[in-house]
């Protein structure tokens, strides 16, 4: 085959957002609604005024942090399906903390952090543990410790954690103020959160890109018995590379406890640790997209009630177009990069 | 069926694989197509048999012009090929294996399939058991399985890329009894080689490529200096081999004994000394891969002792074994040795970068092209070591060893490798004895055996000879020793 | 490549939206818009629903006012959106009051009715304005659901063949409780009084799920728990959630021949679904609380009130007057419906003894004592089930 024309390659390059609008805009006509106006209430209600964007900054920080985790696994060749699990063990940990320790913000907070990433990577040496020690495929443990997370979760919500005046699927009793996050003013915006997600997604990429470490995670990830044949120690990165994992998942746990809920609710993962697979699969694996990929998520999310109070849409449209969008994404660059290859 | 290749133009990044390749190969003949490391060879089957495609120029095939867009595109057409690592399904049955791509698979025909399969093998003097799985089959059986699966497939065009790396002498004479009888039914045979003998024995016409272009084509009967100028541009005598002073005693095996569920190998003693060179001959399968594996502290033993410059490492594990200076360089280059999707610089950064928490990319560059350099790797620092050709492959992981062993293990070290190639990758290793380094190797080719081993261990169904020193020994005595007769 | 691809994605939404919200209509000016939040989906067949379809009638009846609402706002479906950022959408949409109407928004209902003074709020089955905890601008209103549970127990008691009545309870709360417990003393007295049954031969048993729906992995599933009553030898299901599973069970398994009947619970066209196992639905008419709520912001006589509304006795299928009804189900025979009916003709007058002495809570401890009757509050905040019931309390 000769060498694409020029043409062609911007056609390839733009196919993927025009097929998604074709999509999303079939999707919603079947739904009766103005597509043009649907698309618009999304993006007003997602970046009309700064306390939208803080709405949205904000909705990113859990997802930037599982996505970050995510690529350390993802580098090591691991299905991290765990994630969820994780996200619950960092608020779990976080809430011990929050509710038990009676202390100043000054010292509670970053104690709720620490105990947030130590909940999460514990969660995630567990899920290393039964893979390298068990022989057991990683999905399988981690979808496992999913649900015993969640178990944990209600039984301490509806057991020893649980309000004075009875406990109900709200979740617990607020914090005490010393373990709440700061905001920005009157927004939602949490600064600390915001900078810990930055850190933690510009970390992982500086890390996977030019340290020792994040060559053997890969170096596990393309070929783990030629990797152990050159001299690495299996086993122990694909430990490590949980943990870190568990790590950053347990501190978007940690946030969505401190900056966002105040208190700990039923399903405070709320599928983050999911989503966030979507995220690093769309972004292909590279952490510079990833902030991308995570914000395009986190508008639609915050712009989707606006939609559906302006254009009584369903809200299940929502799920739809975003679930439609990354299939249409994943299909046009599937094909984009069977083209390629000729 | 003849084919004609016109102006056939490939290139990978800035490599010129293919570089306006014309050529027209007649029926019923065995062609061979001869070339150094990374002449190109490999490409020109790949595109003839649909698993890449040119970048331009035509094939042709009994005059009509054809491109395929897949291997089985190209099979419809009548065009088989044997890859140089085996392509079969190692999960499943000789059987299914033998069936896939036959677009059928019921019952009745599995019976049909069955019955074909066992003719076919007959025909050729296969030993096929439909049952068993592919991967409990040796290279040679794999090779064997596939022939004939393609031959089912009504294939009329069979390339064969480096069809003897890795395959016993018998099943050696016993493909090309196959390949002569398909010549003489009709069929066009390619053969792949850098194997002067064998192209002398085989071929009626031979092609050579040099740096993706064709340098030259000749007929039967063959002058191998002619074969070896037209490749390499140069002719070359076998050099002596310097003998090197023997040290002390290296490696200590007592009374191993290594198991697995298809063969046991047991009552191993032997000692190995500095600077030595111990050739491990014998059929494919016959022990001698487990006792490397067991030195290298990747197999556990059975029972007995392994000594290691006085030190007992019996149950040590892998990374101690490394640590004390022992390396291995298994037979599967991509499967073991190296890992496919890493560029060969990110080889040198794992191979020699521990201890730095970040990767010194402008020493790992350097020493990749360092090490691109001294073996003469056709490649880039960046190249990713899975878009290498085979040779190339192996050169580079024999780059990556370590300087300062005490011990070397290596699977068929230069299999892949072109004559001149193996003559140069040899006096490497062989200079590594000087440092003291003792080295174990396996091998299928007698004389690359007689030539570099000071001594020769044959193994045989699991049993090892007694050691015999390669100076008083023939290729005729080792081919008996190996079939498990005596001299 | 892909960055770019994305870079340009964004920016054409950006562009489409900007073009869009360009035009967008201006709201009129008599217009009154209230904000409803919900907690399940709008049409699921329950709770929800009620809600949704009440609020609906409201704009029927109010001219000029405007509905917008939001459902499914809980963490699993709706990962870090909270009830704030709802309520400032729905205020930027021009609503004048919001009504949350799930017991799960109780706590944040009072915070963000805190950061608008000035806005009424009405959360739905709370009673933080009883114990103080909510600020000035919250009202609590709710409708007493105890009387048509306790009629839509005595529809099971009289249909019921094995003497065994289920109850597929929603979490464990002061509502759940005296709700199943409610059910029970209609269950019980007409098992006593038409059936000539003894109280002791009677199984009332309540198995909870864990929340108001199923989500899955957090609550039990409720098809398992009904299938599991109805192994047990319950032959009446009666459901206290928001969603069908009851009644579909039920009919699945009337289907494969069993004798069974399920009551469904909130929505008043919850038997539609099975009305072949339908003995009737205790159901929440939302429609005239709607319509007083807003009547009262309109003619700013909005007040910081707990309301329990009695039902409308004269008719309690009156929609727009009985602010909870009972809806006759198809599988109710005739001469069930007549007893039916002479039961809550002695609930209306109080001439059956409903949470009236002598009545002990679950461990034996008394609740009430011999002819003494239960106070709002007393009810409101039954601490446990009652004797004779199984399941648990706490
Ligand atoms: N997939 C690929 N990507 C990039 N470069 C490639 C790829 N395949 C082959 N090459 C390059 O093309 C050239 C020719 O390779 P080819 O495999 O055809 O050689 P060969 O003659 O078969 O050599 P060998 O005897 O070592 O197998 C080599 O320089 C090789 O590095
Ligand atoms: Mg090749």
């Amino acid at each position: 085959m000769k060498a694409r024309s020029p043409a062609l390659q911007v056609l390839l390059g733009v196919a993927p957002i025009l097929l998604t609008l074709v999509a999303a805009t079939a999707i919603l006509l079947v739904a009766g609604a103005n597509p043009l106006a649907a698309f618009g209430q999304i993006i007003s209600g997602a970046f009309e005024s700064p306390r939208k964007l803080a709405d949205v900054a904000m909705a990113m920080v859990p997802l930037l942090l599982c996505a970050a985790g995510m690529l350390v696994t993802f580098a090591a060749g691991l299905w991290n399906i765990g994630v969820e699990g994780q996200v619950v063990a960092g608020a779990l940990a976080t809430t011990w903390v929050a509710l038990r320790l009676n202390a100043p913000a000054a010292v509670l907070l970053p104690l709720t952090v620490l105990a947030g990433m130590a909940g999460g990577a514990l969660w995630g040496l567990l899920i290393g543990l039964i893979r390298t020690k068990g022989k057991v495929n990683e999905i399988f443990a981690g979808l496992g410790l999913n649900y015993v997370s969640m178990a944990l979760t209600n039984y301490l919500i509806f057991g020893p954690w649980k309000p004075p005046d009875g406990a109900t699927m709200s979740g617990t009793d607020p914090f005490p103020r010393a373990a709440w996050m700061p905001v920005i003013g009157t927004s939602r915006a949490s600064l600390p959160a915001i900078l810990l997600a930055v850190a933690g997604i510009v970390v992982i990429w500086w890390l996977l890109r030019d340290s020792q470490w994040g060559l053997r995670l890969k170096a596990v990830g393309q070929n783990e018995n030629a990797a152990y044949r050159l001299g690495i120690r299996t086993s122990r990165e694909i430990v490590l590379a949980f943990m870190v994992c568990g790590m950053l998942a347990g501190l978007a746990g940690s946030l969505q406890t401190t900056a966002v809920y105040r208190r700990l609710i039923p399903s405070i993962s709320g599928g983050y640790g999911y989503m966030a697979q979507l995220v690093v699969l769309l972004s292909g694996l590279r952490a510079q997209a990833v902030p991308l990929v995570v914000l395009f998520f986190a508008a639609i999310q915050v712009g989707s009630p606006r939609l559906e109070l302006r254009m009584y849409l369903d809200s299940s449209l929502g799920g739809v177009l975003q679930a439609g969008t990354v299939l249409f994404f994943l299909l046009v660059r599937g094909l984009r990069q069977r083209l390629s290859k000729e | 069926m003849r084919i004609e290749f016109r102006n056939l133009d490939k290139c990978y990044g800035s490599v010129r694989a293919n570089d306006k390749i014309s050529l027209t190969l007649q029926s019923g003949t065995i062609q061979g197509l001869l070339g150094e490391n990374g002449a190109g060879k490999t490409t020109l089957m790949k595109i003839l048999s649909g698993y890449t495609r040119a970048d331009g120029g035509e094939v042709l095939l009994d005059g009509t012009a054809v491109t395929f867009a897949s291997p089985a595109q190209a099979i419809a057409h009548g065009i088989g090929m044997l890859h140089q690592d085996p392509m079969d399904v190692p999960a499943l049955s000789v059987l299914d294996n033998f069936m896939l791509g036959a677009g059928r698979g019921l019952a009745q025909q599995r019976k049909r399939s069955a019955a074909q399969l066992t003719e076919l093998s007959r025909q050729f003097g296969f030993a096929l058991d439909p049952d068993a799985t592919a991967g409990s089959l040796s290279v040679g059986e794999r090779q064997q399985l596939e022939l004939v699966r393609l031959l089912a497939l009504g294939v009329q065009v069979v390339v064969l890329d480096e069809p003897t790396t890795g395959i016993s002498e018998p099943q050696k004479l016993l493909l090309f009894a196959a390949l002569r009888k398909l010549a003489e039914q009709g069929l066009t045979v390619i053969f792949v080689s850098h194997k002067l003998a064998e192209v002398e024995a085989l071929c009626s016409r031979a092609v050579v490529l040099r740096t993706g272009r064709v340098v030259g084509e000749v007929q039967a009967p063959f002058s191998s200096d002619q074969l070896v100028m037209m490749m390499f541009g140069q002719c070359f005598s076998r050099g002596g081999r310097p003998a090197a002073p023997l040290g002390d005693e290296v490696l200590q095996l007592d009374d191993i004994a290594v198991h697995t569920h298809q063969l046991s190998v047991e009552h191993i003693s032997l000692g190995v000394r500095a600077g030595e060179v111990i050739g491990l001959a014998g059929l494919e399968g016959s022990g001698q891969r487990l006792l490397m594996q067991a030195c290298a502290g990747i197999r556990r033993v059975g029972s007995g002792r392994i000594t290691l410059a006085g030190q007992d490492m019996t149950h040590e594990p892998y990374h101690r074994y490394l640590q004390e200076r022992v390396a291995f360089v298994p037979a599967a280059r991509l499967e073991e040795g190296m890992i496919a999707g890493l560029q060969i610089r990110e080889h040198v950064a794992l191979a020699k970068g521990n201890g730095h928490l970040f990767v010194r990319w402008d020493e790992a560059e350097a020493g990749a092209r360092r090490l691109i350099d001294e073996f003469r790797v056709v490649g880039q620092p960046t190249t990713r070591v899975q878009e290498l050709s085979g040779g190339n492959q192996q050169r580079t992981l024999l780059g990556l060893l370590p300087e300062h062993l005490r011990l070397l293990l290596l699977e068929h070290p230069t299999r892949g490798l072109d004559v001149e190639s193996s003559r140069w990758i040899w006096q490497r290793l062989l200079a590594r004895r000087a440092d003291g380094t003792a080295i174990l190797f396996t091998s299928t080719d007698l004389d690359e055996l007689v030539d570099h081993s000071d001594r020769i261990v044959v193994f045989s169904g699991g049993a090892m000879s007694r050691p015999v020193s390669a100076a008083d020994v023939t290729c005729e005595q080792l081919g008996y020793l190996i079939g498990g007769r005596h001299a | 490549m892909k960055r770019t691809t994305l870079f340009v994605l964004i920016v054409a939404l950006l562009v489409l939206g900007s073009v869009v919200t360009a035009c967008k209509p201006a709201a009129s000016t008599e217009e009154f818009v209230f904000g409803v939040v919900l907690v399940g989906p709008y049409n699921d067949h329950g709770y929800s629903e009620a809600h949704y379809q009440g609020a609906k009638y409201a704009e029927t009846k109010i001219p000029g006012a405007r509905m917008v609402y939001l459902d499914k706002l809980n963490s699993a479906d709706r990962p870090g959106t909270t009830l704030e950022q709802v309520v400032e959408e729905m205020v930027a949409e021009g609503a004048k009051l919001i009504i949350t109407t799930s017991d799960d928004f109780g706590a944040d209902t009072d915070v963000v009715a805190a950061k608008y003074p000035d806005l009424p709020f009405v959360h739905m089955s709370g009673d933080n304005v009883l114990t103080g905890e909510a600020p000035d601008n919250v009202a609590n209103f709710f409708s007493k659901m105890e009387y048509t549970k306790a009629i839509a127990g005595c529809a099971a008691a009289l249909a019921t063949e094995t003497g065994e009545v289920g109850y597929l309870g929603p979490l464990i709360n002061d509502e759940t409780r005296r709700l199943a417990s409610s059910a029970y003393l209609g269950c019980r007295e007409c098992w006593e009084t038409y059936r000539g049954g003894d109280p002791e031969d009677l199984r009332f048993v309540v198995n909870w799920i864990g929340f108001w729906f199923n989500i899955p992995g957090v609550t039990l599933d409720p098809t398992v728990v009904a299938n599991d009553l109805f192994n047990s030898g319950v032959d009446v299901l009666m459901s206290g959630i928001d969603t069908t599973e009851a009644i579909v069970v039920a009919g699945q398994r009337m289907d494969k021949g069993e004798k069974v009947w399920a009551i469904p619970y909130d929505y008043e066209g919850a038997c539609e679904i099975k009305p072949e196992v339908c003995l009737g639905t205790p159901y929440f008419n939302w429609g005239p609380v709607y319509v007083e709520i807003i009547n009262k912001v309109l003619d700013d006589k909005f007040e910081h009130e707990f309301v329990w509304h009695d039902p409308y006795w004269k008719d309690l299928s009156d929609e727009d007057k009985s602010y909870v009804g009972f809806k006759y189900g198809p599988a109710l025979t005739e001469d069930q419906q007549k007893d039916l009916e002479d039961y809550i003709d002695k609930l209306a007058d109080g001439k059956t003894k409903f949470f009236v002495g002598p009545l002990n809570l679950q461990d034996g401890t008394a609740y009430l004592a011999d002819g003494e009757k239960a106070t709002d509050e007393q009810i409101w905040y039954l601490p446990q089930l009652l004797e004779g019931m199984e399941g648990a309390s706490q």
